[in-house]
C-alpha cells in the first residue's frame, strides 16, 4: 500500500510540473534576437560615477591574472570609474553563469566578461546586453551578436607570424620541427596551428612529431621528453605558448640538447615570470606577443560611459614579435603607467 | 529501533508530549533543525549585509536574485539529494559530479548529432546514469568494495566516457528544426516560468526534493536505510534486505546525477565533457551542512535541501558583496566545518 502511495505521489507532482511549465507561458530569454541597443543610452557623460563588473573565466592561467591586473590599472585612470568587481569562474560555465547575474543585481553600469565557452554563456550576456547594460567580450566570443564590442587577438595571425619567423630567421634553409599544440579541442590550439600551418607553406621546414601539451609546463615538458626520443634530429620547436615552450626546454636540457635547439613560444606576458624575460634570459629564441586587451577594454568601457563615443563591434589587437632585441623595450612599454 | 532523526516517527496520532520537556529533548529538536536554524540565520545576515540599489532597495531580496540563487542550487540541489541516500547508509558516492558531466555531454550529442526526441533522449540519459549507479551500488553491496573506492573508479570512468562521447570537446546546442538541431522543448530548461519569473531548473529541484521527502516519509524503505546506516550487522539480521537497499541508493544517487545533467545541458545550451567537475564536493557539502553525518544513519533529505540553500545563499551575498574568490572558499570551508563541528555537540543515543 504505502509503495503505491508514494508513487502516486510522485506521479501526480511530475504531471504537476509537466502542467504548470506547459500552460503558465514560459517568456523567452532564449529567442536568440539581441534588441537593438542604442549606444548612448548609457552614456552619462565626465559628471557620472560608474561601477564596472568583469567576470573572468578563471585565474588558474597567469595570462587572465594579468588580464585582470591590466583592467585594474587602466580604470585606476580614469576618474570617472568609481569601481571595477572582478569575479572568477573557475573554469566552471554553470559558475559563470551566476557571477554575471550577481552583477546584473548589483546594477554595474557595464559589463566586461572573458567567456569561459560561447555556447553556455550566450544566454546570460543576451539577457544582460538586452536588459541595457553595455557588454564588452575578451578574448573570447559569444555565439550571436547580442553584445556592444568584442575585444581579441587574432590567433591565426599570430600563428602566421609565428611561422613566417621559422621561414625567415629560425630555419631559413629549412629543416625539421616538432609543434607542442594547446588542448585539443580548444579553439585557439586549431587557430594557432591553421596560421603557423599559412607562415610555413612554401618553405623546407617539416613538422615531424607533434603533441598536446595542454596549455600546461609539465605537460610540455613531459611531450618534449617523448619527442626528443622519437626525432632525435629534431632542429626547433614551435610551442603554442610560452610555458609549454618553457616546459620542452626543460626537457631539451635534461637530455643535453637545450643549446642546439630553438624555442619559439606565443603569449609574451610582461610578467616575471612570462614569455618576455625567457626570451631576455635566452631559453626562448622568441616569442609572439598575445595581447591581453584590459587596457583596450577599459578604453572602450570608457568610450561607452564618458565620452558618449561607442566603439566599432569587433577590435583586433595586434601582435608583435619579440626577440632579443626588442624585449626589453616591450616589457618595458607593457608595464608604463 | 535505535533512536533516531527520523521525520517518518511522527505520526499524527502521537500521544502529546508530557509537559515540560527535558533539556535533552530541547536539544535533539535544536540539532534535528540545526541546518534550518543555519538557513534562517544565513538568510537573516544576508538582508542585513546585502549592498543597497540605487534606490535604496535591498538587493538581496529582490525576486530576480532570490530565484537566481534558487536557480544556481538547482544543480548541486539535486545532486545532494541522491547523495544523501548513499550518505545515510554510511555509503559515499563521489562519481556524481563525472556522471553529471556524462550526461551532459550525453544529452547534448542525442539531440544534436543523433536526432533524439526530447523524451527518448532524457529517458536514455536518465537509464544511463540508474545503471552506472546499479553497477556502483553491486559493487559495494555484492563484492563488498568500500564505496570510496568503487566511486572514485567510477568518478574516473564516467569523466573518461564523457570525453568519449563528446570527442572531447564542448557540444553546443542550438534549436529549431532539421538535423543538428535540438527540439526547442529542451530550451524549456533555460526558460522562467509563471510570467517569466520562475526558473524551470528551480521547479525540477522542488519536484525532486519533494519526492524524495514523500519517499522517505511513506515508504518502508527509509527505516531500511536508517537501520543500515545505524547498525548494518543488526539490520542484516532483523531481515532487513541489505545489498537491495544499498543498490537502490546508489541507484538513485546516479538517477539525479543523471537528471542534474540534463538540467545543466539545458540550462547551458551545451554539453562540456568538463561539466560538472568537482560538483560532488559541493554536492557532499550540502549534504554535510544539512547536518548528515556521513557515519550514516542520521539525517534528512529535508536538512540537505537546507544545506544545499545555505550555501547558495552564502555564494551569492559574497558575490554582492564582491568578495574574493579565495576568501569565499576560505568562508565556505568554515561553514562546513562549523556544521560538522555542530554536529558533534549532539547529544547521542
Amino acid at each position: 500500500m504505502r509503495k503505491k502511495t508514494t508513487r502516486s505521489v510522485f506521479a501526480a507532482a511530475c504531471a504537476a510540473l509537466a502542467v504548470t511549465a506547459a500552460a503558465c507561458g514560459t517568456t523567452s530569454e532564449n529567442s536568440g534576437t539581441a534588441q537593438p541597443q542604442d549606444p548612448r543610452q548609457n552614456c552619462g557623460g565626465p559628471d557620472g560615477k560608474y561601477t564596472i563588473g568583469m567576470s573572468q573565466a578563471n585565474l588558474a592561467e597567469p595570462y587572465r591574472v594579468r588580464m585582470d591586473e591590466d583592467i585594474r590599472k587602466a580604470a585606476g585612470e580614469v576618474p570617472q570609474f568609481e569601481e571595477v568587481q572582478f569575479s572568477d569562474a573557475s573554469k566552471d560555465n554553470a559558475k559563470q553563469v551566476s557571477d554575471v547575474e550577481a552583477f546584473l543585481t548589483k546594477q554595474v553600469d557595464l559589463l566586461m566578461i572573458s567567456p569561459n565557452e560561447a555556447a553556455p554563456l550566450t544566454d546570460v550576456v543576451r539577457k544582460a546586453y538586452n536588459s541595457g547594460t553595455p557588454v564588452v567580450l575578451l578574448d573570447r566570443k559569444v555565439d550571436g551578436d547580442a553584445f556592444t564590442t568584442y575585444i581579441g587577438a587574432d590567433n591565426v595571425a599570430i600563428g602566421r607570424q609565428a611561422g613566417e619567423y621559422f621561414k625567415n630567421t629560425v630555419l631559413p634553409q629549412g629543416g625539421k620541427i616538432v609543434e607542442i599544440r594547446g588542448l585539443s579541442g580548444s579553439t585557439p590550439a586549431a587557430e594557432r596551428h591553421q596560421g603557423f600551418e599559412e607562415g610555413i607553406a612554401g618553405s623546407k621546414i617539416e613538422i615531424v612529431g607533434e603533441a598536446d601539451g595542454e596549455w600546461e609546463r609539465s605537460v610540455g615538458q613531459e611531450k618534449m621528453d617523448a619527442l626528443l626520443k622519437s626525432h632525435p634530429d629534431v632542429q626547433a620547436v614551435f610551442s603554442q605558448n610560452d610555458p609549454m615552450a618553457e616546459g620542452a626546454y626543460l626537457a631539451a636540457e635534461a637530455a643535453g640538447r637545450a643549446e642546439q635547439l630553438k624555442f619559439v613560444g606565443i603569449d609574451g606576458l610582461p610578467i616575471e615570470a612570462g614569455g618576455i624575460k625567457a626570451v631576455e634570459q635566452g631559453r626562448l629564441q622568441a616569442t609572439n606577443l598575445y595581447p591581453t586587451g584590459g587596457a583596450e577594454a577599459v578604453e572602450a568601457a570608457k568610450q561607452i560611459l564618458v565620452d558618449c563615443q561607442p566603439p566599432e563591434k569587433q577590435q583586433t589587437l595586434p601582435s608583435e614579435l619579440i626577440t632579443k632585441e626588442n624585449a626589453g623595450e616591450v616589457y618595458a612599454r607593457l608595464n608604463q603607467g | 529501533m535505535s533512536e533516531q532523526t527520523h521525520e517518518a516517527e511522527a505520526s499524527p496520532s502521537a500521544p502529546e508530549p508530557p509537559r515540560g520537556r527535558s533539556r535533552r529533548e530541547w536539544a535533539e529538536t535544536l540539532f534535528r533543525f540545526q541546518s534550518f536554524f543555519g538557513l534562517v540565520a544565513v538568510f537573516i545576515a544576508a538582508i542585513v549585509l546585502s549592498p543597497r540599489g540605487d534606490d535604496g532597495q535591498i538587493l538581496f531580496l529582490t525576486s530576480d536574485n532570490l530565484f537566481n540563487i534558487v536557480r544556481a542550487v538547482s544543480e548541486i540541489g539535486i545532486i545532494a539529494v541522491g547523495l544523501t541516500f548513499v550518505i545515510l547508509i554510511g555509503g559515499i558516492d563521489l562519481s556524481v559530479g563525472s556522471v553529471l558531466g556524462l550526461a551532459a555531454v550525453g544529452s547534448a550529442v542525442l539531440l544534436v548529432n543523433d536526432n533524439f526526441g526530447v523524451l527518448i533522449a532524457a529517458l536514455l540519459v536518465l537509464l544511463i546514469g540508474l545503471i552506472f549507479g546499479v553497477l556502483q551500488g553491486a559493487a559495494v553491496a555484492l563484492l563488498g568494495v568500500q564505496a570510496f573506492i568503487v566511486t572514485l573508479a567510477g568518478l574516473n570512468i564516467a569523466r573518461g566516457l564523457a570525453r568519449m562521447w563528446s570527442g572531447g570537446e564542448t557540444v553546443q546546442i542550438s534549436y529549431g528544426d532539421g538535423d543538428g538541431k535540438a527540439p526547442m522543448l529542451f530550451s524549456l530548461l533555460g526558460e522562467r516560468t509563471f510570467g517569466g519569473v520562475v526558473p524551470i531548473p528551480a521547479l525540477i529541484f522542488a519536484v525532486v526534493a519533494v519526492a524524495a521527502i514523500l519517499f522517505l516519509r511513506y515508504s518502508a524503505y527509509s527505516r531500511h536505510l536508517y537501520a543500515i546506516g545505524g547498525n548494518e550487522k543488526a539490520a542484516r539480521l532483523s531481515g532487513v534486505p541489505v545489498n537491495r537497499v544499498k543498490i537502490v541508493a546508489f541507484a538513485l544517487s546516479g538517477f539525479c546525477a543523471a537528471l542534474a545533467g540534463i538540467v545543466h545541458a539545458g540550462q547551458l545550451n551545451a554539453g562540456s565533457p568538463n561539466d560538472g567537475l568537482a560538483y560532488e564536493l559541493d554536492g557532499i557539502a550540502a549534504v554535510v551542512v544539512g547536518g548528515t553525518s556521513l557515519a550514516g544513519g542520521r539525517g534528512s533529505v529535508v536538512g540537505t535541501i537546507a544545506g544545499a540553500l545555505l550555501l547558495g545563499i552564502l555564494n551569492n551575498i559574497l558575490s554582492l558583496n564582491s568578495v574574493d574568490t579565495d576568501m569565499q572558499l576560505l568562508i565556505k570551508g568554515l561553514v562546513i566545518v562549523a556544521a560538522a563541528a555542530l554536529q558533534r555537540l549532539r547529544p547521542t543515543a
